[in-house]
């Protein structure tokens, strides 16, 4: 059997909100926001009708509570989608909708179905991280992991110790720029086509939750320098550099090439190649690297060859150690034009549609750009880059 | 003590989102007391200042608001009535007033007030979830007097104003689904509920961009329209309770009225009416059937026996009637059993049948259908009685027969298995009296129909234990009844009272009184059902012989009857005087002899206070809610005080908490 070229349609966000009872989210349940970015999709593409939809794919961290019952099937039901379509809930921790996205796209890819609904919900605020896991004594016993590979932000602290050439300054500047192309990001037209607002219940009555909550405009180096480093005396990672705690949810319509013709869904870029790899669980931001490698190998291009980089910003030095490997400069305009998760947050499973939508977006405002690419690094250390083609113009 | 509402407002964009919360789930009702009403004036001001192009206003999840606080009700001087109108009307008003388009987004139940609110917006956005949308005042014997007798027939037309305020109030409280409410024409816009709220705010953009088509109102037809309404009215409550009536005149004004005069007649007609006597007893029964049989104080605390498996004696029509809600409620395998094979084949089929036409009906899928009829078996013998954890036995009347029975059973059943009774009149102690365990007997008398009448009288005679107590209790609350806790006496409650009104106008026939007449005396009271009509449904044979039991209890106040003997044997009715009574004299003595059963009952301790008769009477025999029951309305009259030198309120007052 011939593999079919896989599409992507168009996605869509939630605003993301700040974890906790603080929270815009904090009364809304984590389903219900998933099946808010569906019914988003189904609403802004009219021409697809909801039976022809083959599979609903839908990743979350904590499989339990209101992420539980395998989401995208109590998704797709609690959108109205027709009962015959299946659906199912998948885990890579950070690079859940990814994978959502790979694995969607395989089944395109072998015919398995024409159409997927493919995305990530994360609720941190009821579902604080590592909540109900059992860590396997034998990981410390063998040493098999490095006892800090459990808590994110020490493995950032790690990078720093291992790349000593980027300071706590570079990456202070890193989010002082994410920050700053966020605000930019949110004058101009990426947000208002990627973000769907929500009326959300909150403490003060109903609301609609359409910005992000952790947007700091005005945040400047002399501000960032003054804050605490929680995860480290003297250390170097900050509430200033790093994503906060995060509820969003995000969701893509993934076609069949000749299923979007057929349906006359426009197709805005087209899957090339796909790489996980893995790395020390304990240095888990590098992950991207080899994923990034290993991508470009598959299809002979080199670095040069991408022109739009949309990186998940977990820390400022997890990047960095990206830009130091790959040799892309930190201030490289291909890279995070819209600001990155420092200044909209980082809902685990969720994110890697956010990178997809900004992506299709920004390849439409350079026509000029034919390759991009979307990645992040994944707790107990693993990377996830996927390779787009620009379909807006003549390639 | 209700939680207080509040009115909170959030911006979204250029629309003002209001949300009318009580900081409780959606179990909680949100309801409009004085603090409400002085929250909505703060956010009315904000909205009068605010540059806002819209407003939404919607409930917390699942919930728009419940109307005024009732509890605010009782006793309340014409003054305080007239008052809390005009301060609805004020504030409501207002509402309506606002220099831009206002969308009520009813989201959740909406009933009274909450109607009325959303009436003073320029649309409704309604939720196709919505399950509760009502005006319920009128079945309290009120009407909805902030507004909407004058501006539901501007929207909706005569006809669907009457139909909601009036006739549906009147047919058990009937209440509206979303897609109703849109149907007829008072809500604008049926909305699906995933996106409930962002799809209203697109529609107050809507408003904003292109304003909203209505066709006007019809009021060709009024006068005929009005006409059969008001007969409707008689025929439902007989010009013994006034709500309907001026509801009525105030919803047919509405169509001269300018708004500010329908205001005024609203608060003119709820000064009179809401002091008034049929309002007062309405809020007393309302209370007794929404709040407090759902929390009965005498609620048993024992564990109750876990039930798997409950059989069944007798295949007669009550014992049909409770099989078959046995199935549907519990959804566990019952046995039937009776003496002979074809009466047990024939109530198999029954049942099957039964449960055939709820398939059709959609009801259960065809799977769920056949499950529930493989779950019945039937017997003539001992068999499938071994692993029963309640049996009950709905035998003919007869105490013989019925200790047979248990004696029976006894020998099958397990040591632990409860025995129920579902006697109307007969002594449950008796029948227990020679049984090895008389503790696992207890008293469940059902109503007919089994299906609609939803008292359940928990019957506690001396002997019987705490487990089967509290075992009946919560089987009758998973069978969705709502118990009362009688103690073991002739008649328990509702047949005790019903039974001696029957005498008292069986007395009226015997003495010449045509039956018409008492009919319409009885009727004028406002009782749901002439006697004789009554009499023709439970059947002259029942109710004649629960006569003669209630006879060999009490002979004195239960002579026997010859006019019902010759009722039961088929024939007419016997007069044995020409002394014919006048309906005063009929309802007097109706009355007096319900006032007098009902004093006794109480001395004797059947139930612990007149509530408890009152719910019986409401829940049991479909007494209206105007009546109170009927203490209410006894004590209302002056009649308790003047036939015992006190009221029946009183006598609760002072029984032991």
């Amino acid at each position: 059997m011939e593999r079919r070229e896989v599409v992507f349609i168009d996605g869509v966000r939630t605003a993301f909100g700040r974890a906790g009872p603080e929270g815009i989210f904090w009364k809304t349940r984590a389903d219900d926001m998933a099946v808010k970015v569906v019914r988003e999709l189904l609403r802004r593409n009219p021409q697809l009708p909801p039976g022809r939809i083959g599979d609903v794919i839908f990743a979350a961290t904590a499989q339990v509570g209101d992420q539980g019952l395998t989401l995208g099937r109590d998704v797709a039901l609690l959108a109205g989608i027709p009962q015959s379509v299946p659906g199912f809930a998948l885990d890579r921790m950070c690079a859940g909708a990814l994978t959502a996205v790979t694995s969607g796209a395989g089944e395109i890819a072998l015919g398995a179905c024409d159409l997927v609904l493919a995305g990530g919900v994360e609720h941190m605020g009821h579902h604080p991280m590592g909540e109900e896991v059992d860590f396997n004594p034998r990981f410390v016993s063998e040493r098999l992991v490095d006892t800090s590979a459990v808590t994110m932000g020490a493995t950032a602290e790690n990078l720093h110790d291992r790349f000593p050439q980027i300071t706590r300054a570079d990456a202070d500047a890193y989010a002082v720029r994410s920050q700053r192309r966020a605000a930019a990001a949110w004058a101009n037209g990426v947000m208002r086509e990627t973000v769907v607002p929500m009326s959300v219940f909150t403490e003060e009555g109903w609301r609609v939750a359409d910005r992000d909550e952790f947007l700091r405009p005005d945040t400047s180096l002399e501000g960032l320098a003054g804050l605490r480093t929680p995860f480290r005396a003297g250390g170097r990672v900050t509430a200033g550099n790093s994503a906060g705690l995060t509820d969003g949810a995000t969701a893509c319509l993934l076609a069949a090439e000749e299923t979007a013709a057929e349906l006359g869904l426009e197709p805005r870029m087209r899957l090339i190649a796909f790489a996980f790899a893995g790395v020390e669980p304990e240095l888990m931001g590098i992950g991207p690297i080899p994923a990034t490698k290993r991508v470009l190998e598959q299809v002979g291009l080199t670095l040069d060859d991408i022109g739009l980089f949309e990186l998940n910003e977990p820390f400022a030095v997890q990047v960095l150690t990206w830009c130091d490997a790959l040799g892309v400069e930190p201030q490289d305009v291909r890279l995070n034009p819209y600001g990155g998760a420092i200044a909209c947050g980082h809902p685990l499973a969720a994110t890697g549609v956010r990178l997809l939508a900004q992506l299709a977006y920004g390849f439409r405002e350079r026509p000029d750009v034919r390759y991009g690419l979307t990645g992040l690094c994944v707790g107990m250390g693993m990377g996830a880059v996927l390779l787009w083609e620009n379909l807006g113009t003549g390639h | 003590m209700a939680p207080v509402t509040d009115f909170k407002l959030a911006r979204a964009g250029d629309v003002a989102l209001v949300t009318i919360d009580n900081g409780e789930d959606w179990t909680k009702p949100t309801f409009f007391g004085e603090r409400a009403l002085e929250s909505l004036e703060r956010v009315l001001d904000e909205l009068e200042r605010g540059d806002f192009a819209a407003a939404v206003i919607t409930g917390k999840p699942f919930f728009f608001a419940a109307g005024a606080d009732i509890t605010e009700f009782p006793g309340i001087t014409r003054e305080r009535a007239v008052e809390g109108a005009r301060v609805g009307h004020g504030l409501f008003g207002r509402l309506r007033m606002l220099p831009f388009p206002t969308v009520a987004a009813i989201n959740g139940a909406c009933l009274g007030g909450g109607v009325e609110l959303a009436l003073h917006c320029t649309g409704r956005t309604i939720s196709s979830a919505v399950r509760h949308f009502a005006f319920p005042e009128v079945f309290l014997g009120l009407f909805p007097a902030w507004g909407g007798t004058q501006l539901l027939p501007r929207l909706a037309g005569p006809e669907t104003a009457i139909k909601v305020i009036v006739s549906n109030p009147l047919r058990q409280n009937r209440m509206l689904l979303g897609r109703e409410v849109a149907q007829l024409g008072i809500a604008d816009r049926l909305l699906e509920p995933a996106e409930f709220v962002d799809d209203s705010l697109a529609f107050a953009g809507e408003l904003v961009e292109q304003g909203l088509e209505r066709t006007e109102p019809d009021w060709s037809d009024a006068e005929l329209i009005f006409r059969r309404a008001r007969t409707a009215v008689d025929d439902a409550v007989h010009g013994a309770a006034p709500a309907p009536y001026v509801a009525l005149d105030l919803i047919e004004g509405s169509r001269e009225w300018a708004i500010a005069e329908g205001y005024r007649r609203e608060e003119e007609a709820i000064g009179e009416l809401l002091p008034g006597p049929q309002a007062q007893a309405s809020i007393y029964a309302f209370h007794l059937v929404d709040q407090r049989a759902k929390k009965h104080p005498a609620r048993p605390t024992a564990a109750p026996r876990k039930i798997t498996k409950v059989g069944i004696v007798g295949a007669g029509l009550m014992a049909r009637q409770i099989a078959l809600l046995c199935l549907r409620r519990l959804e566990l395998p019952i046995v039937i059993r009776d003496v002979k094979q074809e009466i047990v084949d024939d109530a198999l089929s029954d049942l099957r049948a039964e449960l055939e036409r709820q398939v059709e009906k959609g009801r259960y899928d065809e799977g769920k259908g056949r499950f529930l009829a493989a779950l019945a078996s039937g017997s003539v013998d001992d068999q499938g009685f071994d692993d029963c954890d309640l049996v009950l036995e709905a035998v003919f009347e007869e105490l013989e027969l019925k200790k047979r029975v248990f004696a029976e059973l006894e020998e099958i059943v397990t040591e632990d298995c409860i025995l129920a009774t579902n006697t109307s009149a007969l002594s449950i102690a008796d029948m227990a009296a020679d049984l090895r365990h008389p503790e696992r007997v207890v008293g469940m008398h059902f109503f007919n129909p089994v299906a609609l009448m939803p008292l359940l009288e928990v019957v506690r005679a001396p002997e019987t234990g705490e487990t089967a107590l509290a075992t009946a209790w919560e089987l009758g609350e998973r069978l969705r009844k709502r118990p009362i806790l009688v103690q073991d006496a002739p008649g328990f409650v509702v047949n005790r009272v019903l039974t001696r009104m029957t005498r008292v106008i069986m007395d009226a026939i015997e003495h010449g009184t045509p039956v018409d007449e008492v009919d319409e005396a009885v009727m004028s009271l406002g009782m749901p059902m002439a006697p004789s009509v009554l009499l023709q449904l439970v059947g002259p044979q029942v109710a004649d012989h629960v006569l003669e039991r209630m006879h060999d209890a009490f002979p004195d106040r239960f002579p026997l009857s010859p006019a019902l003997s010759a009722l039961a044997a088929g024939d007419e009715p016997v007069v044995l005087e020409d002394a014919p009574r006048t309906r005063v004299q009929v309802v007097e003595e109706v009355l007096e002899a319900v006032a007098d059963e009902i004093h006794r009952l109480l001395e004797e301790g059947v139930v612990a206070e007149a509530a408890d008769v009152d719910t019986c009477l409401l829940l049991g025999a479909g007494w209206p809610f105007f009546l109170g029951g009927i203490t209410k309305h006894l004590d209302q009259i002056g009649m308790s005080e003047r036939l015992f030198g006190h009221t029946f309120a009183d006598m609760s007052a002072a029984a032991p908490a």
